[in-house]
């Protein structure tokens, strides 16, 4: 009975959406299983059935070989089932102890905490980790707080563990580590299911891969037997381009320089440290870092929207430290922000009035009082059609347009000249985070097009492939302060990786 | 990912919906009248009267011409607060207010008419215009105070707005004792009665159809500023993400302080409209809770203005049917406030629909 999970037709129906369309899908005992897909594929809906969170329409249901019903997580997690999510769930203030036996059932009146203790640091260092169980969990890195996710259900005996996008938080490092401790775990015997997009990860942890592509399951195989290529095209259904044509760097003179630049985070506290850096017209700096070291407030400070407390930003000879965003956006810097549902377009209002979110106070857009919609809805349907944005119309709220398509909104607002010329300086922050491939593919193209238009451009990312891909010269970035800068061509992972976790306590 | 709630009766499922279409939505809005007024009917039917003999006098006041000059002449200080808070809903600011900011409109119109009369201050023709200009100047310096505040230091605009109406109710207590009683007026607590020229009936020497002619500009003007305007543009994009509307480079706080300020001034004309088209001077409790109403109304109305027009006169008809309910059948004209209070706890209702889909499944069956 080697078989842990077995999903037998399964099918679920969202209003409009067939998410999982007849799926079939074996986790066997001793096995790192990779579920591959673009977003939207189904594989969060699928492994939501399996941890009960949501009910199949139709299809069966084996654990371990026996037909079950699985009315909740709780009936989930009795079965054996534990599931890490992409953010983690853990009481910050209280200790990993605390957390890991938090919700235990047989923990008795007088709760033995030594015992605990004890049986959770010998749990962790079969995993080659070393967690103090007493220490907070505030104080740990992304990684260790996704060991205490891991400790939390080995803990409570799962044999069958999901894991959603697990490497996203972490530094490569990091991922080495998880990687070497999920074989470890399918070595005693356990079965892991590992949620990703990233080829690279399927070839280098998993025995068997499942490819899905728009609801149903494509492919199942052996990883040994195919190839990334093989995999890209059962992903997307056609082959990827795996490295963009790379233009060679031309670079013109500095657009761009941060001078020792410093500004607060939104809680207080110095989130950027001593920050010098530059940019040329015609290049395209990547910015490398884990998120939340400093890269959105970089670029917050850079377009206006934070206040620099300490430092200069010259933009063409001309100090521009603390402009407002308007005036920043006059000068011609464009910017795409994070987020793009929170920052980037207002669901409820229509694409027309998303593109001209910024430049509707421009002539011949409107005079100092009225709007001019006849010339807005013009220059809109021209501008539909030039970034291939797919809507019913521009009157269509941004609300129904998929996030590929909202993304393109926002760059076709933020790059199509609407108020005069093409800009300047381009600040990308995660322009491809959450993005299929399609769409990603189509921001890369755009943004080595403005390179080739002599824009400069700050690229931040945290998928470091994308990084050297694209960058011709690449910052690393860490706890808010630059620990190097490299050329692309010096540059590689390791070494990216290493200076990630520099100055990181 | 949808709510789930086990309840005694199933298993209930409380989804988001992306999206509904227009005649959904108008549907919802005529089911919650519909069903509001079964639910009156209902109640009635208990206190052992005839709901059919009160509905006919209700709906009746709809049809009788004098009976529905009333109902516009009611409505015009509820469609000028609702369409100023047209406007606040749009900017996501929650005026409740509008009460505080008719009084405040009545205390400037009275005031201008008072400097004429005891000083002689204006030209007669002068009047008017300065009145409405005072009224709204006043009503809106009155909702700025709490835009204020929100631009400035962040502060929730729902109390401030709430606690002024009694600010404003106060003083108008405090004028019409003290300084500004009628010295003919017997010891009343009034003001003199407004001259002709000071009255709201430059139309055909009607108060209704004058102060229609000024709802209707002032519809035109709402709607003309939130679709037209750069200024209106930038009230919904605040109103939809203030995170938004910085990144867009929009100054927040002027927006807030200018919206505010529209908002408020407009009901400050509802005030002007109470006393020189409804009263003809001023008095305590001059208003039976127009300021109120109007919220009721602009949601009904989905903040249109020109539905706005027309919930306005629906709702001075229940006010104006108030009096006939209470000389014909004895119920007591609180029981109008109550039909109120149904149907927009029925709008409430339909609201939430219209966002979520809600279903119901018996216990342990599958969906």
């Amino acid at each position: 009975m080697d078989s842990l999970v077995l999903l037998r037709g399964i099918v679920k129906r969202f209003p409009g959406v067939l998410a999982n369309d007849h799926i079939d899908f074996e986790l066997r005992k001793g096995e790192v299983h990779a579920l591959l897909g673009e977003n939207g594929a189904g594989k969060t809906t699928l492994m939501n059935i399996l941890y009960g969170l949501y009910k199949p329409d139709e299809g069966e249901i084996y654990i371990k070989g026996r037909r079950v019903e699985l009315k909740s997580p709780k009936d989930a997690i009795n079965l054996g089932i534990g599931m890490v999510h992409q953010n983690f769930k853990l009481v910050e203030p209280h200790t990993v102890l605390e957390n890991i036996i938090l919700g235990l059932s047989d923990l008795g009146f007088k709760i033995d905490f030594r015992k605990h203790a004890e049986r959770i640091r010998s749990l962790a260092e079969r995993y080659g980790w070393r967690l103090d169980p007493y220490a907070r969990v505030w104080q740990l890195s992304a990684g260790e707080k996704q060991q205490v996710e891991l400790l939390k259900i080995l803990y409570r005996g799962a044999d069958i563990l999901i894991l959603d996008e697990p490497t996203s938080v972490l530094t490569p490092q990091e991922t080495r580590m998880l990687f070497k401790a999920l074989r470890r775990m399918a070595a005693e015997g356990k079965g892991i299911i590992f949620i990703t997009h990233k080829l690279d990860e399927v070839m280098e942890v998993s025995d068997r891969v499942t490819v899905m592509r728009k609801g149903r399951v494509v492919v199942t195989k052996k990883t040994s037997e195919t190839t990334k290529s093989e995999l890209a095209n059962y992903m997307i259904g056609r082959p990827m381009i795996f490295s963009a044509p790379k233009s060679e760097a031309k670079p013109g003179k500095t657009i761009i320089r941060l001078i020792d630049l410093e500004a607060l985070s939104d809680r207080g506290t110095l989130a950027l440290k001593k920050v010098s850096l530059e940019v040329r017209s015609g290049e395209i700096l990547g910015i490398a870092g884990i998120s939340g070291n400093g890269q959105i407030e970089l670029a917050e400070v850079i377009v206006g929207l934070r206040k620099a407390i300490n430092g200069k930003i010259i933009l063409d000879g001309v100090d521009i430290t603390n402009k407002n965003s308007r005036e920043i956006l006059e000068l011609g810097i464009a910017y795409i922000p994070p987020e793009a549902t929170k920052w980037g377009v207002l669901p409820d209002m229509r694409v027309v009035d998303n593109l001209f979110l910024k430049a509707y106070r421009y002539p011949p857009y409107s005079n100092k009082l009225l709007l001019n919609w006849r010339t807005m809805f013009k220059k809109a349907e021209d501008i539909v059609r030039e970034f291939e944005i797919v809507t019913p119309s521009i009157f269509t709220k941004a609300r129904s347009l998929s996030g590929g398509n909202i993304q393109r909104l926002i760059i076709a607002r933020e790059l199509s000249g609407l108020i005069g010329k093409i800009p300047r300086l381009i600040v990308a922050a995660y322009p491809t985070k959450g993005l299929d491939i399609g769409a990603t593919e189509f921001v890369h193209k755009i943004l080595l097009r403005y390179k080739r238009l002599r824009s400069g451009i700050i690229f931040i990312s945290e998928d470091l492939d994308e990084i050297l891909m694209l960058s011709d010269r690449i910052a690393v970035i860490s706890n808010g302060r630059i620990t190097g800068v490299l050329d692309r061509k010096e540059a590689n992972i390791e070494k990216l990786g290493l200076m990630m976790s520099e100055a990181l306590a | 990912m949808p709510l789930t709630l086990k309840t005694r009766f199933g298993i209930l499922k409380i989804e988001r919906r992306t999206g509904y279409s227009r005649i959904f939505s108008i549907l919802m809005t005529i089911t919650s009248l519909i069903l509001a007024f079964l639910i009156v009917g209902i109640i009635l039917a208990l206190m052992g009267l005839d709901p059919a003999k009160a509905f006919s006098i209700l709906f009746g006041v709809y049809v009788k011409p004098t009976l529905l000059l009333e109902s516009i002449k009611q409505s015009i200080p509820i469609c000028l607060s609702a369409l100023g808070l047209g406007i606040a809903f749009k900017m996501n600011f929650w005026n409740i207010g509008a009460e505080g900011q008719l009084y405040m409109g009545m205390i400037a119109a009275t005031g201008i008419v008072l400097l004429h009369e005891y000083y002689g201050l204006f030209q007669e023709w002068l009047l008017l215009p300065l009145m409405l200009l005072a009224s709204f100047m006043l009503g809106g310096a009155w909702c700025l105070i709490a835009g204020f505040l929100k631009a400035k230091i962040n502060v929730n605009e729902i109390l401030p707005t709430l606690m002024l109406n009694y600010v404003a109710i106060l003083i108008v207590e405090y004028l019409v004792h003290g300084p500004w009683r009628d010295p003919r007026g017997y010891g009343f607590p009034l003001s003199i009665e407004f001259p002709e020229y000071a009255k709201l009936i430059f139309l055909a020497r009607n108060p209704a159809y004058t102060g229609l002619l000024i709802s209707i500009l002032s519809a035109a003007s709402v709607f003309l500023i939130l679709d037209y305007t750069r200024i209106g543009f930038e009230i919904k994009v605040v109103g939809q993400s203030i995170d938004v509307a910085r990144y867009a480079g929009i100054s927040i706080s002027r927006i807030i302080m200018l919206g505010s300020f529209l908002a408020g001034g407009l009901a400050g004309i509802g005030g002007l409209s109470i006393v020189s088209g409804i009263i003809g001077r001023l008095r305590p409790e001059a208003s039976p809770g127009y300021g109120y109403t109007a919220i009721i109304v602009a949601s009904l109305a989905g903040l249109n203005p020109w539905l706005i027009i027309a919930a306005s006169i629906f709702f001075g008809g229940l006010l104006t049917a108030g009096g006939g309910l209470q000389m014909n059948m004895g119920i007591p004209r609180s029981a109008t406030q109550m039909i109120q209070a149904i149907i927009f706890l029925l709008i409430l209702v339909g609201e939430f629909i219209k966002r979520y889909r809600v279903t119901i499944m018996p216990r342990g069956g599958r969906e």
